[in-house]
This record gives C-alpha cells, sequence and structure tokens, in this order.
C-alpha cells in the first residue's frame, strides 16, 4: 500500500485504507473515494493528484492525497 | 422556455400563504452541477444561473409553477453530495430537506454519472417524505452510448423515474405531471429500503424504539430514521438531542472506533446499494473515450497550469477594462451633457447645486462602475460554465496552501477584484471556519473596482506617463498584504493547516451566451440595487456636508466636511494627507469611488479636480502615492462590511477585520511614504 500522493499519471489503483478520522475521510466518503473502490490517476502535480473514478473527477490537494492508501493495479 | 397557455410562472421571495389541498411544495436536491438550477428554470420559468463551480446556488431560490388548479412551489436547494452537512450550503439543504416538511422531493440525476448520484438518493429515500428522479442529460447520455433503462431504475428504487433534458425543456410535463400524482395520494409510497446488516439493523431498532418513547422529534423525523442519521454521525441532530438531556443508548455509550466502524458500515451499504441498481439499468454501449483527461492533463499541468491560469486571468482583464472603455467615455459624455444642461438653466444656485453636483453627480458615480462590473460578471461566468475555474483552484491550490489558505479561496479572490461584496459571500463553499474567516479578513485587500477610480485620478495626475505601472504597483501590493495577512493569521491566530483540498472536477461544457449574459444580467442588477442605493446616498451625504451650514462656500473649510476632515487631519499628518483628502477618506467608507466625487465636490467641482490637485502645494506624487494606498488597503465599503457580518456572523471578528484593514493602511501608506521620499531624494 502506498498514498495515493506517490502514484503517477496514468496509474491505475485500489483504494485499501484511509487514514485519519473526521471530517477528511467523512467527505471522502460523500464523493466515494471509499475503501475497494478502484481509481485512474488522471494528473499529478507534485504531491497533488486528480483522479477518475467512474465518470467522475476529482482534485485532491497534497494532504488529501497522502491520507488516501492505496494497491497499484497492473 | 416558452410556457404554455394556461400556465403562469413567477418567482417571489419567502412569504408564506394560506395553503389549501392544490397547493404543492416540492424541493430540487441533487448533486452539483448536474442541472439543478436549469430545472429549476424550466419549471418556473424563470431563468437565473446555472454554474458550473460546486456551490453556485447558496441561498434557496424559490419558483412557482401553475398547472391548471394545482399551484406548485419549488426551492432550489444548493447542490449537496450527501446530508451529512460540512459546508455552509450544504447545511442549507440538509436542514431544508429534513426541516421543512415538503410534499415532495424531485432528486435530480446525471444520466452519464448514475452510480455516483444514487448515493444522495439511498439518503433522500429514507426520510420519509414522496421521492422522485429526473433523470436529466438524457441526450448527453445517449451521445456517450450510456443507456438507461428508467423502467428497471424505477422498479429497483420503488419511486417514479422520468427522463427529462432540463437544457430543452424535454420531459418537463411529464415530471410536472409525475409530481403532482405522487404528492395527491399524501403517503411517502414505499420506497426500496436499504439492507443494513443484523447488528446496525438491531442498532437502528433499539434507538429508534427509544426515541419514539422519549422525546418528540424536530421537524417531525421519523424515530427510525433520526437513529439513522445518529449512527452516521449527524453532529448537528445530536447536539439538538443532548440539550434535551437525553442519553441515547449505543450512540452515547459506545466508544467512537465503533461508532466510526458503523459510519462506515452505513456508507458502505450505501454505495453497495447504488451500484448493484446501476449494474442492471445503466449499459455502456460504447468504448469509453475520454478526451477530458486530456484537457486536464494540459491545464492542469504541474508547470504549464499556473502560466495557462495567469494567462487567462490576464486576457480577462484586458477585455473587461478595453471592452468597458468606450462606455466609460460614453457615460461620461451623457453626464457632462447634463450638467451643462442644468448649468444653462436659470434657477435657484442651491436648487441647481442639488440637482446638479448631488442627484448628477451621484447618479453618474454609480454608473461610470456598471460596465467593469457586468463585463466581469460576464466573464466569470463563461469561465465558470466551461469548467475551467475547478481546475484552476487546482492549480492554485499548491499557491494558496503554501500561504495557509485552502486553494478554494482562490475563487473568492478572483471575484474581489471585480467586487467585494460578491467575493465575501463566495466564501461559504469553503469548510473550515478558520479558513473562511482567514479569507474575509483578506479579500479587502484585493483592489476592487470601485478603487480604480481613484487610482486613476491621482496616479494621472501625479506620475503621468508612469501611472500604468504605479497602478500595476498598487494591485501587486494588494496582494502581498494579503498573502503576509493570511500568513500572520495562520502562524499566529489559527495554528495548523488548511482544511484538505478536495473537490469534484465538473465535466467540460460548452459554455452557453445566454445562460452566461443572464447571469451577468442578474448578478449586476444584484450589484447595482444593493451598492446603487448605498453609492447614491452616499454622494448625497457628501453633498449635504459639503453645502451645510447654509450659506458656506461649497466644500469650504467651514463647511461640515472641512470641520470633520480639520478636526481629524492630525491622526493623518505623519501620512502627509491634507483635510480633504481626510474628508474624501471618511466618505469612502461609503464605497471608495465615492473619494473621487467627494474630493471633486471639496476642490470646487469634478472638471477642475485634476488641475487643482496639481496645484495644491500640500500635495506631492509621495502624498499621492501613500494616499493610494492608504485607500487600496484601509477599510471595505458599506456594503461589504455588511457582507463580512453576515458571513462572519460576529461581531467580534467584523471588527478584527475592519482593524486589521486600519493597521495595516497606516502601517504600508506609512512605509510607501518614506520609502518614496528616500527614492525621490536619491
Amino acid at each position: 500500500m502506498v498514498p495515493l500522493s506517490l502514484m503517477r499519471t496514468g496509474d491505475k489503483a485500489v483504494v485499501r485504507a484511509i487514514q485519519g478520522t473526521g471530517h477528511l475521510a467523512k467527505t471522502l466518503g460523500q464523493l466515494g473515494i471509499i475503501i475497494g473502490i478502484e481509481l485512474t490517476v488522471i494528473q499529478k502535480a507534485n504531491q497533488s493528484v486528480i483522479v477518475r473514478i467512474g465518470e467522475s473527477r476529482y482534485a485532491l490537494g497534497a494532504g488529501a492525497a497522502s491520507m488516501v492508501l492505496v494497491e497499484a493495479q497492473k | 422556455m416558452l410556457l404554455e397557455p394556461g400556465q403562469q410562472a413567477w418567482c417571489w421571495s419567502k412569504h408564506k400563504n394560506e395553503r389549501n389541498m392544490n397547493d404543492i411544495r416540492i424541493l430540487l436536491a441533487g448533486n452539483p452541477n448536474v442541472g439543478k438550477t436549469t430545472l429549476f428554470n424550466s419549471l418556473c420559468g424563470v431563468h437565473q444561473h446555472t454554474g458550473n463551480y460546486p456551490g453556485v446556488t447558496v441561498e434557496i431560490k424559490e419558483g412557482k409553477r401553475q398547472v391548471n388548479e394545482h399551484s406548485i412551489t419549488v426551492s432550489d436547494l444548493p447542490g449537496t453530495y450527501s446530508l451529512s452537512a460540512f459546508t455552509p450550503d450544504e447545511q442549507v439543504a440538509r436542514d431544508a430537506l429534513l426541516t421543512s416538511r415538503p410534499d415532495a422531493v424531485v432528486q435530480i440525476i446525471d444520466a452519464t454519472n448514475v452510480e455516483r448520484n444514487l448515493f444522495l438518493t439511498t439518503q433522500l429515500l429514507e426520510i420519509g417524505i414522496p421521492v422522485v428522479i429526473a433523470l436529466n442529460m438524457c441526450d448527453l447520455a445517449d451521445e456517450q452510448g450510456i443507456t438507461i433503462d428508467a423502467e428497471c431504475l424505477e422498479k429497483n428504487l420503488k419511486v417514479p423515474v422520468v427522463r427529462i433534458v432540463a437544457r430543452t425543456g424535454e420531459g418537463i410535463e411529464e415530471l410536472v405531471d409525475t409530481i403532482i400524482r405522487v404528492t395527491s395520494s399524501k403517503t411517502p409510497g414505499n420506497p426500496r429500503e436499504l439492507e443494513y446488516s443484523h447488528s446496525i439493523a438491531t442498532h437502528v431498532t433499539e434507538i429508534g424504539a427509544f426515541l419514539g418513547s422519549h422525546t418528540s422529534l424536530p421537524g417531525n423525523l421519523s424515530p427510525q430514521y433520526a437513529a439513522i442519521r445518529l449512527l452516521e454521525g449527524d453532529e448537528c441532530l445530536e447536539k439538538t438531542l443532548h440539550d434535551q438531556g437525553l442519553v441515547i443508548p449505543f450512540i452515547d455509550t459506545s466508544d467512537p472506533a465503533e461508532r466510526d466502524g458503523i459510519a462506515e458500515d452505513i456508507l458502505l451499504a450505501r454505495y453497495h446499494l447504488a451500484e448493484e441498481i446501476t449494474t442492471c439499468s445503466v449499459r455502456c454501449t460504447m468504448g469509453r473515450v475520454m478526451p477530458a483527461d486530456l484537457i486536464d492533463h494540459v491545464l492542469t499541468h504541474r508547470i504549464f497550469g499556473i502560466p495557462i491560469f495567469l494567462s487567462c486571468m490576464w486576457f480577462a482583464f484586458q477585455l473587461t477594462f478595453s471592452a468597458a472603455n468606450p462606455f466609460l467615455v460614453g457615460i461620461e459624455q451623457i453626464f457632462g451633457y447634463f450638467t451643462e444642461v442644468m448649468n444653462s438653466i436659470d434657477m435657484d444656485p442651491f436648487v441647481r447645486s442639488f440637482l446638479a453636483d448631488g442627484v448628477i453627480g451621484g447618479v453618474g458615480s454609480v454608473l461610470v462602475f456598471v460596465p467593469n462590473i457586468f463585463i466581469m460578471f460576464l466573464l466569470l461566468s463563461i469561465l465558470e460554465d466551461t469548467g475551467y475555474l475547478a481546475r484552476a483552484a487546482f492549480v492554485m491550490d499548491r499557491l494558496m496552501h503554501s500561504i495557509g489558505l485552502h486553494g478554494r479561496s482562490f475563487i473568492p479572490f478572483l471575484i474581489g477584484f471585480g467586487c467585494n461584496v460578491p467575493a465575501i459571500m463566495a466564501t461559504r463553499t469553503l469548510q473550515s471556519r478558520a479558513d473562511r474567516i482567514i479569507t474575509i479578513i483578506t479579500i479587502p485587500f484585493m483592489s476592487c473596482a470601485a478603487r480604480l477610480p481613484v487610482y486613476i485620478l491621482f496616479a494621472g495626475v501625479f506620475f503621468g506617463a508612469a501611472a500604468g505601472n504605479v497602478i500595476f504597483f498598487l494591485y501587486v501590493l494588494g496582494i502581498l498584504v494579503a498573502v503576509l495577512s493570511a500568513l500572520i493569521f495562520r502562524r499566529l491566530v489559527f495554528k495548523g493547516e488548511p482544511s484538505p483540498f478536495i473537490m469534484e472536477l465538473p465535466p467540460y461544457r460548452r459554455p452557453s451566451g445566454y445562460a452566461a449574459a443572464l447571469h451577468m444580467w442578474y448578478k449586476g442588477r444584484e450589484y447595482l440595487k444593493r451598492a446603487g442605493i448605498v453609492i447614491f446616498g452616499g454622494v448625497l451625504v457628501v453633498w449635504a456636508l459639503a453645502t451645510l451650514p447654509a450659506g458656506v462656500e461649497y466644500g469650504s473649510a467651514e463647511s461640515l466636511a472641512g470641520i470633520i476632515g480639520e478636526a481629524v487631519q492630525p491622526l493623518f499628518a505623519p501620512l502627509g494627507f491634507n483635510w480633504q483628502l481626510v474628508v474624501g477618506l471618511i466618505f469612502g467608507f461609503i464605497a471608495k469611488e465615492v473619494v473621487v466625487g467627494s474630493l471633486g465636490t471639496l476642490y470646487g467641482g469634478e472638471e477642475m479636480l485634476e488641475s487643482s490637485l496639481a496645484a495644491d502645494p500640500t500635495l506631492t506624487p509621495v502624498v499621492a502615492l501613500a494616499f493610494m494606498v492608504f485607500v487600496l488597503l484601509y477599510l471595505p465599503c458599506v456594503a461589504a462590511l455588511g457582507v463580512i457580518r453576515q458571513e462572519m456572523g460576529s461581531w467580534r471578528w467584523t471588527g478584527i477585520a475592519i482593524g486589521w484593514g486600519i493597521l495595516m493602511a497606516y502601517i504600508v501608506a506609512y512605509i510607501a511614504l518614506h520609502a518614496g521620499s528616500f527614492i525621490i531624494g536619491a
């Protein structure tokens, strides 16, 4: 498992854990960024990422991206 | 949209009337960017704005549609992903859904992204209000090769599903008929229930039974539903019940980790249901082409992102000012003509002064800003509709983050260059109160359009050919002071990091010129109404203070304005301001551009103002510079101040915002005066 902030553009990954609790986890949860979901990294700017999940795109700042632990897919 | 015969549509602000059987109240709910506002306009025949930036609808708009004997009241809720309320606009949506007991909720679902939208559906189904699903953008879904089996969706959700295209009005009639049919039965129907695990179901039953026997719940929530909300972590409801002195089994006794686990299980149950329903009702027949990925890749690029953004902004500002210029010249000519006509008519000098200096001058000073403000709103609205502004927020997040602010704060800053009032209102999309307060305190340092006339006057008179550079310097100085203030407040007052940046990026859409023009019209009109009255009133007050007591020479040291200015002037002596400038500053509180008008009055007429200023021995280029710096920073105008109070919800923070501005203005103007003298002396 690696933080989402370390993935590269074009990588596909599955969310395995979300660190921390409170508002961050809840906000991610209501946007559909939950454990088991598959996402594609479509942009990487330093530690910030844009991911695509299904038809939706989400921008995550470095702080948020480092809290999402993912497992890279082939 | 065109109205059928027999239909009437109008919008009105909140007022209550007697409800009879034929009065139907519905709420429009849905995720951001699914076309809620467009549907609202189609339903009510009132075109307002359809925003593409999350959080455009911050206040609940209401409209009405008359169909035969039925009168349907429609409220347009802010876009929300769920009923947990993190930002103020989400709270508005949540409160309306849970406490106002409408006859039905219409959820607008983006047909190109059904699964994502169904999460909110799973929450709406539980409230106990009839739900109607409006499947919007079916045309776009068709284009993308997405086929949706609406009957299957209907069968699975057990609520009516209507296909619509809000943009063209397709399916609206059927939606209205469905709303009438559903609400006439006066029961929530029998919507699909979520299947919770055994342990959650047990908790729901227990807590529900407890609530049912111990208390009456706010907004007539059913005990079962209240139990689910408590388990999901509805802090607001929990607090309400706590205030009633209730100790709720499980909620108050279990450890936080266990409760987090339950909340997560409920979340997963919702996603599971959304996925299950999507799998059986949505088919994708075409290979997915994702051109948006490529566009995103360029626009949000690590290196190119910021230059692209800055070029966009530069272009927008150039366009604002160059496109507005012909209008400005026209307006000035018309008002010059009016003044001439006034002077040529034979009348009492006092009345003439009132009409020429007070009324015509006042209206003129309001209208001079209209072209700039309107064009700026138009451009912002176009940028917003394309979906670019959300990307720009992402690009700017890193920069904003390094000064202790949230990426989203940058949108209010941008708007602030036009007018601080809508900018401060736009901070509602920020989640954390600390982020909101810091953003609101720093917005007034963004040099709004109203300050420009002051710069144009003084830079033009005292700096000649270098005027453009001086004005540019002032804009940059404002940004620097904002950055400095943000850093100071983040380091010393709100210690810690800004809240994490997470934001949905709306799909790219072609902006509609019509929608953008309407947005410009509504926003511009709102500005005119809000600011126009204040500015016009302000100019009249200036006129009165400069004329009274009766018989004194207009704007002289003996007038009320002169007396006030001379009394306060010593405070500003270290900055080199004379009493006229001080009076200008005092009136500038009404609105910054009034500074020019009042100086015009005090120096005996706006036509001669430039030469009078140049001839005044107390004014030197460095004093002019210090004065411009002071005007840039010192106080938000009365209108902005009112909004600051409203958004801060606290007089203390409003006071801090004012005090901070004045402090910064004094210090920076003092530095500008001495640094300027030093440079010129050297």
